[in-house]
């Protein structure tokens, strides 16, 4: 019997690509070129959103809640000058973030911090897990 | 993400170019590095000769107990290296840090900036 394992050979490369859409986040989703970059965390308290915003004044930037999404909305403004590199992007930019969970819009808490912008959603007490206690016979 | 991640050092720790703006106004040179998540502290900066190095370490709070949803950035080492030219004023160079963004100033040199001639009439 011949065993064919022509596609096995392949492996190493076939692995690689793998673990690249493993831990290349732009396959979570299509968000390779959206700005800002964001990540998202929870616990069971709170919903945490961090975006890279740098270079950007507090007073610059907007941000909105909506029935199910957080809208970060601001703008990058340039120096003028005569360029001979220009890296950094400019310019107006938007991001919606979908909160699939309901949210306690009162104490949503948001700070920046060297660039970085941080959102506190604290999560409404209807959508917290709730334990279930089992009666015994 | 950011930037492109240039390679990893020894602690695993991805390095990455920061996006930069350089540009000239009329009393000197600016140079623009954005470096999200860093402090004063984690910012260092090497002149040697015409050299100039910028490390920097992005420091992300790291909470217990929290559950990583989705990741578009994360934290790192910034490092970058530019070539001074002859025009620049060594000495004088400063450095600011503001929300992230790190500014260079780097003035010309006396003998290199722009001098009016005066025109005598007759």
């Amino acid at each position: 019997m011949v065993i064919d394992l022509s596609t096995f050979y392949d492996m190493p490369r076939q692995l690689d690509k793998l673990l690249d859409t493993f831990f290349s986040p732009t396959t979570i989703s299509q968000r390779k070129f959206a700005y800002p970059p964001v990540n998202l965390k929870e616990d069971e308290e709170n919903i945490y959103v961090l975006a890279e915003i740098p270079g950007v004044d507090i007073n610059d930037i907007e941000l909105t809640i909506t029935d199910g999404s957080l809208v970060i909305k601001g703008e990058r403004k340039s120096e003028k000058g005569n360029y001979y590199r220009q890296e950094r992007p400019n310019g107006l930019f938007q991001r919606i973030i979908n909160l699939n969970i309901d949210i306690d819009k009162d104490n949503i808490k948001a700070k920046l911090k060297d660039g970085i912008l941080e959102v506190v959603l604290p999560k409404a007490k209807e959508s917290k897990p709730k334990k279930i206690a089992i009666e015994q016979n | 993400m950011t930037e492109a991640v240039v390679q990893k050092n020894r602690e695993n720790i991805p390095i990455f170019s920061p996006y930069t703006d350089i540009l000239e106004k009329e009393e000197g040179f600016y140079i623009l590095l954005d470096l999200p998540g860093v402090g004063k502290e984690d910012v260092e900066l090497n002149l040697k000769e015409n050299e100039l190095e910028i490390r920097a370490k992005a420091r992300i709070p790291e909470q217990e107990k929290v559950k990583n949803i989705h990741l578009e950035f994360v934290p790192g080492e910034y490092r970058r290296q530019f070539t001074l030219s002859e025009v620049v004023d060594k000495e004088n160079i400063k450095a600011s840090l503001k929300n992230g963004v790190l500014t260079l100033f780097l003035p010309k040199a006396q003998e290199a900036k722009p001098k009016k001639i005066e025109i005598s009439a007759e």
